[in-house]
């Protein structure tokens, strides 16, 4: 049973690699051990830092700027002097303690409007911490670089053109996704310039983050649409205008939508019919039933409920021949719905169809008017 | 006669020894690439990308499916914890599954509900419908249930839910599952963030629920589980979850998605026939599926994972509820093998045929049969004086130790991005854990895993059983906790 090292030696090969491995399992693990204690105690570090820190920061900014009587007046911001050295204080010489101000400070900025929001923004720049973002900015690492636009473009700092519009393209994706935003809000010319270059799809995750910078972004200049939805051969970004164009209500870009409708692509074509659907465009239903029939199933969907969104009362017909004869399940059930939206001018015969329908057209019809019953 | 036991058991030990090196570099491969992902995912993780989505008017719809089967024991409180999740375009359908509990009338009074005249269409072939409600007050509007007869499986009762689903997306989960509130707001994520592939389904960690504390619905504290039976599955599944399906998801290899939670393409999903209710795991079951269909169609997919934990589930307390789970979970597996053995090797499938099916076969599949196989061996060769001792305690001191390490790996990784134990005591005690897992865990999945193996091969009768559930721990309210120290 003894087993000695001299034995080990002459053991054979498959027995020296597994003890070696025993070695390197248990070391391994006291390395785990030690590094999630070290983990936790970083963590608990910092927080019991910023937790000391955060205090500070508030009570300066509640004396100089949030309790700033000259602020309240009518002096403009830039003219307000800033007691620079209560914030000089040697804590804020570190690096750590520098990033938690300027978190704090966009924190405040992003909740107070007017002449304080000017004034976080000046103590920003006065205390010199545009620097450490911009020093941020020429980091060879996205997530650095990440850091840096959404600070800038919080703070409102214009950065050139030339330094962000090459990221709106990058093969990073979250470094592209906060080029794009940093460009709408600090961009003074033309801030959706990169419709023009943005050469890869706008993924959906993009559109959302998009549509939220263009809806909230105050003082920015709306374009007409219609410029990308006519020439881009961005699919994604026709897709997308088609989507600000119904927020907007951009009635100037509805003829260029109408053209979209002969678009080859039946993916774009649905998304320009839901876009007039929901603009009620009452001129362009005529189209939409001349071309229904020569339609995929995911475009006479949209037609039949963009038919029940504008509800002009002329297609009854065409909707109740649909709601009777298609043999798609989704197809009678929106004719359905549409019909009903339509009802101001079908009443009678949305009670005809009631009354001599099938069980099941009775239940979809039913369905469609439950108002507790939303899709 | 002497010879040819030799040679045999010389083949024996050799495959064995070949089998054990590959799946020991396996895991170790994993721990690398689940690393990669982890941390990837960490970096990329943002909290104002949530917010932003859940703003959003252009958010996907999302539909919430829960099963329930005689779940009265906490059917309100488990829905109460679904209506508090973010999203801003979502709606629940709990079917309800023939409970013959008051299940049901527990939800219509609760929630208002009102029978309504609901055109069901039934794209895949489930038992009937009896009835189905919607809440006549407007605070549970995103409410709907289903009654129908009892399936007899889970399957059946979630792929009514599917047929009445309203969106494109379907978020599968237990009603006994607690989840994070920003579940659906994180599990869309990867589908909106994807470049170039459609996301076919995304899953998230799952945790055990058995000694966390809740508060109507939402978990207000986390904690490893005391009990030891417990504790063993919660490391289990940040093993399984945070090393093993995040280390494939780099490899865009994940092969299931849990039955707990995850989230699935609905067309694609019914268009490969929805969940089998004849199987007993039918997630992943549900999933070669969805794999299968889209290979055949030339549809480029993936599979994505998240290391977050967004689900908390009640584990089985005693042996014999954790015996039956456990048996389903092979036999399932026994199951889909068995279906879908033309996907084995089969290049049409590419990763699916070549890398996952190969490991579910050998390191899932064959595992419990080897280690059987092995004991058995060893037996035999004790008896007949045949084993090395200081060769053979080598080895199993071996396969102990890179066991442990392992398993402390993966909750490295998890500690490392989300700290989620309150105190470091917490996460010392969930580390003494792996320990004990070899000899009182590890044996009893074996033997859990072939009885499910015979069950299968036998074609034994049994259900999808119930779980029995004792309800989760609620945060005791102030007055309530003064007048008991009264």
């Amino acid at each position: 049973m003894e087993f000695s090292f001299y034995e080990f030696r002459y053991a054979p090969l498959s027995i020296q690699i597994a003890g070696i491995f025993i070695v390197v399992a248990i070391v391994c693990t006291f390395l785990a051990y030690f590094s999630i204690l070290v983990g936790r105690y970083k963590a608990y570090r910092q927080s019991e830092r910023l937790k000391k820190l955060h205090p500070i920061i508030d009570e300066q900014l509640m004396e100089h700027i949030f309790l700033n009587e000259e602020l309240a007046s009518d002096v403009p911001a830039d003219q307000v002097q800033l007691p620079l050295e209560s914030f000089q204080q040697p804590v804020f010489e570190k690096k750590w303690a520098r990033q938690a101000l300027i978190d704090r400070l966009i924190h405040y900025r992003n909740n107070v409007r007017g002449s304080m929001g000017e004034q976080l923004r000046n103590l920003y720049i006065q205390l010199e911490l545009d620097k450490d973002s911009l020093k941020k900015m020429k980091s060879r690492k996205w997530e650095r670089k990440v850091q840096a636009l959404a600070e800038m473009s919080n703070m409102n700092m214009s950065i050139a053109d030339v330094t962000i519009l090459p990221l709106t393209n990058s093969n990073n994706r979250e470094l592209r996704a906060a080029a794009r935003h940093a460009y709408i809000k600090l961009s003074k010319n033309e801030p959706f310039k990169f419709f023009d270059v943005v050469t890869e799809p706008l993924l959906l995750w993009d559109q959302v983050e998009l549509f939220k910078i263009i809806s909230t972004t105050e003082h920015i200049a709306i374009p007409n649409f219609a410029q990308w939805i006519t020439y881009s051969s961005n699919k994604s970004i026709v897709s997308f205008c088609l989507k600000l164009v119904v927020h907007y209500n951009q009635l100037s870009a509805v003829p260029a939508v109408i053209r979209l409708l002969d678009t080859k692509d039946h993916y774009v074509r649905a998304d320009a019919i839901n876009c007039l659907g929901k603009m009620k465009v009452e001129d362009v239903e005529e189209k939409l039933v001349h071309m229904y029939n020569s339609q995929p199933l995911n475009c006479r969907l949209e037609i039949l409920k963009a038919l029940g969104r504008i509800s002009s009362g002329k297609y009854v017909d065409f909707l109740r021949q649909e709601f009777l004869h298609a043999t798609d399940f989704e197809v009678r059930k929106h004719a359905a719905k549409s019909l009903i939206n339509n009802k101001w001018a079908a009443k009678g015969l949305i009670q005809e169809l009631i009354d001599t329908a099938t069980s099941e057209n009775k239940l979809i019809l039913k369905h469609s008017m439950n108002p507790l019953i939303k899709f | 006669m002497d010879n040819i036991w030799e040679t045999l058991g010389r083949i024996y030990e050799n495959g064995v020894f070949i089998y054990g090196t590959i799946l020991l570099v396996t895991y170790a491969l994993l721990a690398i690439f689940s690393m990669i992902s982890v941390r990837a995912y960490a970096k990329r993780d943002n909290a104002d990308q949530l917010n932003t989505l859940l703003s959003s008017p252009l958010a996907p719809g999302i539909t919430v499916l829960a099963p329930a089967f005689n779940e009265g024991l906490t059917i309100i409180f488990n829905v109460r914890s679904l209506l508090t999740l973010n999203y801003p375009r979502y709606e629940i359908i709990i079917i309800n599954d023939g409970s013959t509990d008051n299940s049901l009338e527990q939800m219509i009074e609760e929630f208002q509900l009102v029978a309504v005249d609901f055109a069901y269409n039934a794209k895949i072939q489930t038992k009937p419908i009896r009835k189905i409600y919607k809440s006549s007050n407007p605070a549970y509007a995103k409410l709907m249930v289903i009654d129908k007869v009892n399936g007899k499986s889970k399957a059946d009762a979630v792929n009514a839910g599917i047929n009445a689903a309203a969106y494109p997306h379907f978020v599968c989960t237990d009603v006994d599952c607690i989840l994070d509130k920003n579940t659906l707001l994180e599990l869309i994520k990867p589908v909106m963030q994807e470049e170039k592939k459609r996301v076919i389904a995304t899953g998230a960690t799952l945790r055990i629920a058995n000694s966390c504390e809740f508060d109507q619905g939402v978990m207000t504290r986390m904690r490893p589980p005391r009990q030891i039976l417990p504790r063993f599955q919660e490391v289990e599944y940040i093993r399984a979850f945070v090393l093993g399906k995040m280390g494939w998801t780099l490899l865009n290899c994940v092969p299931n998605v849990s039955g707990g939670l995850g989230l699935f393409d609905k067309e694609i999903a019914i268009r490969s026939g929805g969940y089998d209710h004849s199987s007993f795991g039918e997630d992943m079951e549900l999933m070669t599926r969805m794999c299968r269909y889209s290979h055949d169609n030339k549809i480029d997919y993936a599979i994505r994972y998240i290391p977050k934990t967004l689900c908390w589930t009640e584990a089985p307390v005693t042996v014999k509820i954790f015996n039956r789970q456990r048996t389903r979970w092979a036999r399932g597996l026994a199951q889909l093998m068995y279906a879908h053995f033309g996907m084995f090797f089969n290049p049409r499938y590419g990763r699916m045929g070549m890398i996952i099916f190969p490991y579910n076969f050998f390191f899932e599949l064959l595992a419990p049969i080897i280690e059987f196989t092995g004991i058995i061996y060893y037996i035999v060769m004790t008896i007949f004086g045949l084993i090395n001792w200081p060769t053979a305690l080598i080895l199993l001191l071996f396969v102990y130790t890179y066991s442990v390490m392992i398993t402390t790996i993966a909750i490295l990784w998890d500690q490392l991005s989300f700290k989620y134990y309150k105190t470091w005591k917490e996460v010392a005690f969930l580390c003494t854990t792996p320990f004990m897992e070899f000899f009182l865990y590890h044996p009893l999945i074996v033997v859990f895993a072939l009885r499910g193996y015979w069950y299968f091969l036998t074609g034994k009768k049994s259900t999808w059983g119930n779980m029995q559930r004792r309800g989760f721990q609620q945060t005791p309210k102030p007055a309530a906790t003064a007048a008991a120290a009264k």
